[in-house]
């Protein structure tokens, strides 16, 4: 793995033997637990990290800890590290959220962050969660994200941040609410009490009062100086008179105090600090290594004890780290006195690092060794699993950090770089990378030596330069040249090239969908599944099924339809924890149980799917679930609800370049004709464009449906004879189009159309002969709300089928289902106009404690269509408020 | 529409700068704060003066003289044309 869990940012580090407890700060730490945040803000060396472990290791509240580094300023890295360090306390916590975190599909952040945050409200107690050094992560999303958790933040956590320089979080809003506690450098430096406490007794001097003033007026309670100034004196004679030198001096106090400290050790001390100093963290081994000298680790422990800003950061004195302040002055020490040394320093570390397996910290020293060979070398080592744990950001840092000049010689490199701009939205770097690469695959070519370290990689390169221009050409839009570049892939790349092979699968397999080659999109989407199987990409694998399935739906054929979905959800949920798309799954089955009318069924598979939450869900199921909500009101009589829900999906529309077939406002228009708004579904017609006389292609045939559907309903109110011949033409035309392509589905809605306009034109032999072919075709797939949904004049046609013998069993069934719906509203209301089924359901939650805005949540309507129910149902009722509506309902047992 | 802006004060070009801190600064601090000059003022405050190349590198001079715990006490942009030094210290 790329970059492991390092336990040693989990640490809290324990607070020395003796310090001075700083009773005032902690008493003011502890009276804002209740608040949301606490935040310590000042410059180096005020002692914040101190501060904080002392409360922490001294309060009873677990506490889960997180020093950050420059390295977290990926958001992917940073959440994994929360959670690690939530884990330290609450084993377990957040699993499915690093699942999700390292899928090959990635939730959004939003979407990870309730996650996140619904999983710390399953840790048992009250806690803190510190983020330690928070200034050194300097990235708009870390910013955010933790805004976000703030904003959420579940009562039980409470957050703690140390930093440099404040958060770009909006802290005037939290100060407003009372939810910040603030502790400032005002607060933080030392009261000449503490200081005295602190040389005194901690650092067991024995100064006089008036030195210690001194002491505290020329640092102005600065700890760190303090501090140094400690150690100075310990290798004084005359106390007194570094006190006079040292406050009549005017330099920075670390430059005075360092100079004098470093005059006082012995070479090989003042060597070692020196050039160890430019270690993030410090080991013995590692130490050796970098100092080419041995007893580093004696080293390190003689340090500790004296007090040398040295930071445990484990329990077995394994790892220190150097204060930063102290480090970063004995950094600017290492480069004037040993300027050569720099470079070499860092090369030693790097090798340690690479050695050990921590190839992250290997290619930093590299970087700054400036040995950007043996950096570029680490980088396309790393490449592979980096790709793999989705640290886009992360690699593209790498990848800006070499010269472009060695990149263009490594082809792995290049067409990495080119993948990382691609994943991260920048089109316009990307093929001058992917020319980069391609050049070294000419064998004529005469442009130096190229270097190659993963051999395994370069025999894919082929495929892999014609696979992001496949993915380029979609982007554009250019389907021709899409399918171009993913049969190149076939060609080049190996047979067991199962990523590259997989994925130009897809893209075959989408371009033959848009142009309406279902049965050949089948194929493609089902061999890219099952390569993506056995690269272990579940979730993309899923992803498949819902298009292999609603390629079998266009096609007429349900049940193999619900097979799909059914080996879908079996592939989610078969690991540890659950995977995206499963809850997908539960909206595909939702949609079939609702054609085979059983209505029941559909809506407990959409609840389903919304428990298993976004998490779950890849980006496409809040759409598919509201249009499947939407389908389920409006067989229950709920037309208004339908088209809310429909509206509420609009937006939620996620382009993942399979072809929108069923779009949004073709859908409303369906309803809107239901509810004989003829004024606004001729409006749509208008404004898409759609007349009779229109080319005909699968991508338009759902709207040139319903532009037919709109005709008819016209036709039936304004009885224009010409109108009627115009849509029987146009269903006549849309029929054989459907036909020819294989598309069962809308064939038999076609027919079923032609049958009832037919009808209506009192040519019942005719329409007898269509609903014929209809049912025919219908059958076998148990279609039945295909039928119902077209109510009453379908009902009248079934009924002359039935008289006439055409496919008896089925009709008999599909009347039943009519008779069906009639029976859903209790018969005996003994009211004049009896509750619809959806209004019965309006009543029971009246008699909840639910308020207005709850029930429409519940329902997942409009407030407005709440209302509209509830004056229907006080009107039925004969009341005019809520608790004589259930009253008068517990009377009629409705209730 | 915006139009360019005509004068040359972009941020994106290098510019002059001076940072002024509390407390002295030896000059072998010169090569950390890449290369900027060090000028120790009789108030005992520390002038750096200099070249910078953009925004980006300003920041990150600040942010070193931030991790030292150092005081800032100004940053300031010299126009072009304008001498470093004040005259008198010539």
């Amino acid at each position: 793995m790329i970059s492991p869990i390092l336990a040693t940012k989990l640490y809290i580090p324990p607070p020395r033997n003796k310090v001075v407890i700083r009773r005032r700060l902690i008493d003011r730490l502890i009276e804002g637990l209740p608040g949301k945040l606490s935040l310590i803000s000042a410059p180096a060396g005020f002692g914040k990290t101190t501060l904080v472990s002392e409360w922490v290791t001294d309060g009873n509240r677990p506490t889960a800890w997180l020093s950050l580094d420059e390295g977290d300023n990926d958001l992917t890295r940073f959440l994994t590290y929360c959670i690690a360090a939530l884990q330290t306390i609450s084993p377990n916590t957040g699993e499915g959220v690093l699942v999700a975190l390292q899928s090959s599909q990635p939730p959004p952040t939003e979407v990870i962050l309730t996650a996140f945050l619904n999983e710390i409200v399953t840790v048992p107690d009250d806690f803190l969660l510190v983020l330690d050094d928070y200034h050194l992560t300097d990235a708009r999303p870390i910013d955010e994200a933790l805004t976000f958790l703030l904003e959420h933040l579940p009562p039980r956590m409470h957050l703690v941040i140390t930093t440099r320089e404040d958060p770009n979080i909006p802290l005037s809003r939290l100060r407003s609410g009372r939810q910040l506690t603030e502790l400032r450098v005002s607060d933080l430096r030392f009261t000449p009490g503490e200081a005295s406490d602190f040389l005194n007794q901690v650092m067991g001097l024995n100064l006089s009062a008036e030195d210690v003033d001194t002491l505290e007026a020329r640092t102005e309670g600065w700890i760190a100086g303090l501090q140094l100034a400690a150690i100075s004196m310990h290798n004084h004679q005359d106390i007194t008179a570094f006190i006079q030198a040292f406050a009549g001096d005017n330099h920075y106090i670390v430059d005075y105090l360092i100079e004098e400290v470093l005059e006082r050790q012995p070479g090989s001390v003042r060597d070692f600090l020196l050039q160890t100093a430019i270690l993030d963290r410090l080991n013995g081994s590692l130490c050796d290594a970098v100092t080419g000298q041995q007893e580093g680790n004696a080293r390190l422990e003689a340090l500790n004890r004296g007090n040398f800003f040295l930071i445990p950061l484990d329990n077995q004195r394994h790892w220190y780290r150097y204060h930063h302040l102290f480090a970063e002055v004995l950094r600017m020490h290492l480069m004037t006195e040993q300027p050569d040394q720099v470079a070499a320093l860092h090369r030693r570390a790097s090798a340690w690092y690479e050695q050990n397996d921590l190839v992250a910290d290997a290619i930093r020293h590299a970087l700054s060794a400036k040995d950007f060979e043996r950096a570029a070398r680490l980088v396309e080592m790393a490449l592979p699993g980096l790709r793999r744990n989705r640290q886009e950001a992360t690699m593209l840092g790498w990848l800006q950090a070499l010269p472009d000049e060695l990149v263009r010689y490594r082809p792995i490199l290049s067409i990495h770089y080119a993948g990382a701009l691609l994943q991260s939205g920048k089109l316009e770097g990307v093929e001058a990378r992917l020319w980069d690469a391609e050049r070294w695959l000419q064998p004529q070519a005469d442009i130096g030596e190229m270097v190659v370290i993963d051999e395994e990689e370069f025999r894919g390169l082929a495929g892999s330069i014609a696979m992001y221009r496949a993915a380029i050409a979609l982007i554009s839009g250019n389907l021709s040249d899409t399918m171009k570049h993913a049969r190149q892939v076939l060609d080049l790349a190996p047979e067991d090239d199962h990523l590259r092979r997989g994925a130009a699968a897809a893209f075959i397999g989408l371009v033959n969908w848009r142009y309406g080659e279902l049965e050949t999109a089948h194929q493609s989407y089902v061999e890219c599944m099952a390569k993506l199987q056995r690269i272990g990409f579940i979730s993309d694998a899923i992803g498949c099924s819902i298009a292999l399935a609603d390629l079998r739906i266009a096609q007429g054929r349900l049940r193999e339809a619900m097979r799909t979905y059914e080996r879908g959800l079996q592939l989610a949920t078969q690991g540890a924890s659950l995977l995206r798309g499963a809850a997908d799954m539960h909206v595909g089955k939702s949609q079939l149980h609702y054609e085979h009318d059983d209505l029941n069924a559909a809506t407990q598979h959409l609840l389903r799917s919304k428990e298993l939450g976004d998490l779950a869900s890849l980006p496409q199921n809040p759409y598919r679930w509201c249009v499947a909500m939407a389908r389920i009101r409006e067989a229950q009589g709920d037309l208004d609800s339908a088209l809310d829900l429909l509206h509420e999906a609009e937006p939620l529309y996620a382009s993942d370049f399979s072809p929108n077939v069923r779009p949004i406002p073709a859908l409303k228009t369906r309803v809107w004709v239901a509810q004989e708004r003829l004024g606004e579904a001729l409006g749509w017609a208008r404004e898409q464009g759609l007349s009779i006389k229109n080319d005909l292609s699968y991508l338009r045939e759902f709207e040139h449906i319903t532009l037919a559907r709109v005709l008819l309903a016209q036709y039936k109110r304004e009885r224009n004879g010409h109108s009627i011949l115009d849509a029987l033409g146009f269903l006549e035309r849309l029929l054989k189009a459907a036909e020819e392509g294989g598309r069962t589905g809308s064939v038999i809605e076609i027919l079923i159309l032609l049958a009832l306009a037919h009808q209506i034109q009192g040519d019942i032999p005719a329409a007898l002969k269509a609903l014929e072919r209809a049912l025919t075709l219908a059958e076998p797939e148990g279609y039945v709300r295909m039928f119902v949904d077209e109510g009453s004049p379908m009902a009248s046609l079934l009924e002359k089928a039935m008289k006439h013998r055409i496919a008896p069993n089925y009709v008999r069934q599909l009347l039943a289902a009519f008779g069906k719906v009639e029976d859903g509203t209790p018969g005996d209301q003994s009211l004049i106009e009896p509750l619809s089924e959806r209004e019965l359901e309006v009543l029971r939650l009246l008699g909840t404690d639910l308020d207005g805005p709850d029930i429409a949540r519940q329902l997942i309507v409009s407030l407005n269509t709440l209302r509209t129910h509830t004056k229907n149902i006080y009107t039925k009722l004969g009341v005019n408020n809520r608790r004589a509506a259930v009253r008068r309902a517990e009377e009629l047992g409705l209730l | 529409m915006n139009t360019p802006p005509a004068s040359t004060d972009d941020h994106h070009e290098p510019g002059h700068y001076e940072i002024r801190i509390k407390g002295y600064l030896d000059n072998r601090w010169t090569e950390w704060f890449d290369g900027l000059t060090i000028t120790l003022e009789d108030n005992g405050e520390t002038r750096l003066t200099g070249t910078v190349v953009d925004q980006a590198a300003l920041h990150g001079l600040l942010k070193k003289v931030r991790d030292l715990g150092m005081e800032l006490l100004s940053v300031n942009r010299i126009e072009s044309g304008q001498p470093d030094f004040p005259d008198d210290k010539f």
